[in-house]
């Protein structure tokens, strides 16, 4: 680390705002090259507006920036790649159109000169090579056929291609598997020995201790915490400067367990509408909130969008209070007495041209038979959602919703929804874009209205807000539902390992079944507690051996057919003395030393068990490989 | 994330804070937009009256309703067509096919018949047009410009590339029976926008209008009926036009294939004067009526000051361009 190094790029009291709305007022932000900086805070806490301000993307209202100790006006994103200043976007900005080589080299178009298209071809499989990616995706393939992950691996190509000395990551990690992570991990070490300063925007902390050397820590919209050395702060410290106060206590409690809860009113199965969504199926019941977790990508808000009637569906059934169920239009699911607070405000839920009054009262208008207009009937009980949602009503009659900050935003358009009374209430983000104080009020409503009999089904990609506020999480990967799992066993590091892109997961397979035919028994891939073991996928080749896991499930040792070799953990096959099946754990990581669970080799009672410590390293070895 | 909408809250209290909300301000910017434009209309008149003593006669005032009836009541069409974010060219050649259709029909029907039959075609079209471009996600552009040509074309082949003449004369009733002193066509023009104003304020059609212009998506995922609101401004546009040239030919006594043509341009430039944005859901009906009132004023001003009707087109053309101007330069709607 070069802390005597002066800075590549300092930024200074950086101020910003989109119409009435601050989203930095006073932001700092030190960066030295050869230093991997974490850029941290909650949504809307003003690090993708800091992260596009230094790339040239906004133009800042105030405050100064310096580059390498110079003054430095960035005034469009040109300007900034000219300087060397790169930044890898959150939300692709790849043109769809072309191919991934000209979307590579995308920021040369822009230049005056020839461009030789074998020399580009050279060097963007170099490129890929480095990041160990040159099969993933074809230079020729166009840009809107890619995956989320393939996209985002053109998107750090493109960067890299610049060969800038400053690069922002915006949320990198949000559509990758864990391997490749581990992956774009290694990538970013070596920019850091390349002298590069590095910028890493992440809520996954996490990584933010596995890759970076100083972290700034930002709350609505100033920096509170600036440059600090990684190694100074712990997790607990990190969410206290994020959030200003602890995180736990914004989650309200659930009252309802697994066992105790209602009728399912919704129940879906092998739900279909590609190319998105491929074999969804879960049972959605009274009382419950349930969560839809998975990468950016893996087809959540599409399935959602499709039990709302805003996407035409293609196969699969879905039962609605026992009766099946297919709506053609929002306006049928509506009726049915669904509701549905959608992703993009801005696009799928504001009407600016309407009051905030008439904002409130449009899903009402949806829903509503007649010719008139019928608000006079929800009078009373908008007066009562806004005493509830702590809004004051004089606001109602203002002309612009777009003026509100974005947590009043967001609840205006549920109260949209909950003046319809749902049965089921549908969030896909609820809180992108919503600071801390309301979305403890947010998560308390939700509760609420749990609590009377509604069922939620909630889409969210920050993994922590899934497993704080759902009682039960249906992970998706690649447009199909893997696993059912009270949140109560998750943690965010299953759910990332859980949530890796099928492909990927193919991969585990194979290896689990290779592990099984090879020993003519079963493996599985799980992650141990004190007395659980969550499984992430399991392999049989011989029924005798199988030892009843399942991907996604999280039964107590005890439960299982070999639990005296889970407790154990010990360097060789144990026998169960109740099965008799013999089990061999081994601990696997990444290359990274990250570590990533157990492999379990189970061998029926009366075989032959293979020499441990051969298995073992061999175990490890060809995980490493998969990964 | 182009939402990133934090705003500063007290770090460790649990309740919302709210912005102030932005200060109102008095004056130009926060009137209403039909005050604005009423106001622009008063100024007019004011200086028209100064620069000609003939302005403000009673006469002259009443020729100013009566110039103001077609254009006016093409422009509720138009309207509504442009809250939902469209166009529709095809006004002024409707006004002269229904025209032609109601004359063709006078041979053979009563006249109520024969209006109902003139109506219904201009409703018919204005049908068409908005299935393409609703169901088909055309550009209303386009669809109206093909139209446009279809409609003037008809009406010369139906017509025999003459105009008609032999109708009947009770026709006239129509436009010149005055109840309390009011010629019947200005009162039908100021009913039909009672109609319109009532409709787009206090009816679910009317608010999915505005909404659909607005943000259409936001709409359909609320339940509104997108499409079926996409089609009915046009409907309205079509019946309107032909109702438009009912009065028209009424009031001559003769119909004319050319009859109509460049209205949709005097249509589409009142709606704009009147504030209405072309990109769908800002507008009024009440801002739509003053801006042909404003059109149909500075037409009558200019006549009065014997300006050569060459000139007129840059005149209209210089204000249109000016009001749109000011709107956005005064408008509160904040932009990137």
């Amino acid at each position: 680390m070069t802390d005597l190094a002066a800075p590549l790029l300092e930024a200074r009291a950086i101020s910003k705002s989109f119409a009435q709305t601050r989203a930095l007022v006073g932001a700092n932000l030190t960066l030295r090259a050869g230093v991997t900086h974490a850029l941290l805070g909650a949504n809307g806490a003003g690090k993708s507006t800091l992260s596009r301000v230094i790339s040239g993307h906004v133009r800042r209202d105030g405050g100064e920036i310096l580059y390498r100790g110079a003054p430095r006006n960035v005034r469009s994103p040109r300007e900034a790649l000219d300087a060397g200043i790169a930044m890898v976007m959150q939300e692709t900005s790849l043109a769809p159109d072309l191919s991934v080589l000209e979307n590579i080299f995308l920021p040369d178009l822009g230049r005056p000169g020839r461009l030789s298209r074998p020399t580009m071809r050279m060097r963007a499989s170099e490129i890929l090579a480095d990041l160990g990616q040159e099969h993933a995706v074809s230079l020729n393939a166009e840009a809107r056929d890619l995956s989320a992950a393939q996209r985002q691996l053109v998107e750090i190509a493109k960067a890299l291609a610049l060969k800038a000395n400053l690069i922002i990551f915006d949320e990198p990690t949000a559509s990758l598997s864990p391997s490749e992570v581990e992956r774009l991990f290694d990538v970013i070490a070596r920019l850091e020995s390349a002298q590069c300063a590095v910028v890493f925007v992440s809520h996954r902390l996490e990584e933010v201790f596995a890759i970076s050397d100083e972290i700034t820590v930002m709350r609505e919209g100033r920096t509170v915490a600036a440059s600090r050395p990684t190694s100074s702060l712990n997790q607990t410290e990190l969410v206290r400067l994020m959030v200003g106060r602890d995180l736990g206590s914004i989650y309200a409690p659930s009252s309802v367990t697994i066992d105790k809860r209602g009728e399912p009113v919704l129940s879906v199965r092998a739900l279909r509408a590609p190319p998105m969504v491929r074999d969804i199926s879960f049972d959605l019941h009274r009382g419950e909130i349930l969560g839809l977790g998975g990468l950016v990508g893996a087809g959540r808000s599409e399935t959602v969008e499709t039990l709302f009637g805003l996407r035409p569906r293609v196969g699969g059934e879905v039962l609605y209070e026992g009766r099946p169920f297919a709506p053609r239009s929002p306006t049928e699911a509506i009726r049915a007495g669904i509701g549905f607070v959608a992703e993009d405000r801005r696009r799928q839920s504001i009407v600016p041209d309407l009051s905030v009054r008439e904002n409130l009262l449009l899903a009402h208008l949806g829903a509503h038979r007649g010719f008139g207009l019928g608000y006079g009937k929800r009078e009373k009980k908008i007066d009562e959602l806004m005493a509830r949602l702590d809004l004051p009503p004089d606001r109602l009659s203002e002309p612009n919703l777009l003026n509100f900050s974005g947590g009043m935003q967001q609840k205006i358009i549920i109260a949209r929804w909950l003046l319809l009374e749902p049965k089921v209430l549908i969030l896909d983000e609820p809180t992108k874009g919503v600071d801390i104080g309301t979305r403890a009020s947010i998560y308390a409503i939700l509760r609420d209205i749990a609590a009377t009999g509604a069922a939620i089904l909630i889409v969210s990609s920050e993994f922590e807000e899934l497993l704080g506020l759902a009682d039960r999480v249906i992970v998706v990967s690649d447009g199909a539902s893997i696993a059912d799992v009270p949140s109560a066993y998750l943690d965010e590091e299953k759910l990332t390992l859980l949530a890796a892109p099928r492909a990927s997961m193919e991969r585990y397979r194979r290896l689990l079944q290779e592990l099984a035919n090879q020993c003519d028994g079963a493996a599985f891939w799980a992650i141990l507690d004190d007395d659980r073991v969550f499984c992430l996928n399991t392999a049989t080749a011989n029924p005798k051996a199988d030892p009843s896991l399942s991907a996604g499930s999280a039964p107590r040792f005890d439960e299982t057919p070999i639990s005296a070799a889970l407790r154990a953990r010990a360097s060789d096959f144990v026998a169960d003395p109740t099965s008799g099946l013999q089990s061999l754990l081994v601990d696997v990581r990444s290359h990274r030393g990250h570590e990533l669970g157990s492999i379990g080799v189970v061998i029926r009672p009366d075989g032959a068990a293979p020499p441990a410590e051969a298995m073992r390293s061999a175990i490890q070895e060809r995980f490493r490989a998969t990964l | 994330m182009t939402q990133e909408s934090s705003k500063p809250i007290a770090a460790s209290t649990p309740e919302p804070t709210f912005q102030p909300t932005p200060a109102r301000r008095f004056g130009l910017r926060s009137a209403p937009l039909e005050l604005r434009m009423l106001a622009l209309a008063i100024i007019i008149a004011v200086a028209l009256s100064l620069l000609s003593p003939y302005f403000l006669r009673t006469n002259n005032l009443l020729n100013l309703l009566d110039q103001s009836v077609s254009v006016g009541i093409v422009s509720i069409g138009m309207t509504f067509v442009i809250l939902t974010g469209g166009i529709d060219l095809s006004v002024g050649s409707v006004v002269g096919l229904t025209g032609v259709i109601l004359g063709l029909a006078l041979h053979h029907f009563s006249i109520p018949v024969a209006i109902a039959l003139a109506t219904l075609s201009g409703a018919g079209i204005g049908l068409f047009s908005g299935l393409l471009i609703a169901y088909f996600d055309l550009a209303a552009f386009v669809i109206t410009l093909g139209v446009m040509a279809i409609g003037r074309s008809l009406a010369y082949i139906f017509s025999g590339q003459t105009s008609i003449s032999d109708i009947p004369p009770q026709l006239n009733d129509l436009v010149y029976t005055e109840v309390f002193g009011i010629q019947t066509n200005v009162l039908t023009l100021l009913a039909l926008y009672a109609l319109a104003w009532a409709y787009l304020t206090y009816t679910k059609g009317g608010r999915t209008i505005y909404a659909v212009g607005s943000n259409r998506e936001a709409a359909r995922t609320a339940g509104l009926n997108v499409l079926f609101y996409s089609v009915v401004p046009y409907v309205v546009s079509g019946a309107l036009s032909a109702i438009a040239a009912t009065l028209m030919s009424s009031q001559i006594l003769s119909i004319d294939p050319l009859a109509g043509t460049g209205l949709e341009l005097d249509a589409i430039a009142a709606v704009v004067i009147g504030g209405a944005s072309l990109y769908g859901g800002r507008g009024t009906i009440i801002g739509t009526l003053i801006g042909v009132f404003i059109m149909v004023i500075i037409r009558n001003g200019l006549n009065l000051l014997g300006v050569s009707p060459f000139w007129q087109g840059s005149a209209i053309g210089a204000i249109i361009i000016a009001a749109v101007l000011a709107e956005r330069l005064l408008s509160p709607r904040t932009r990137r």
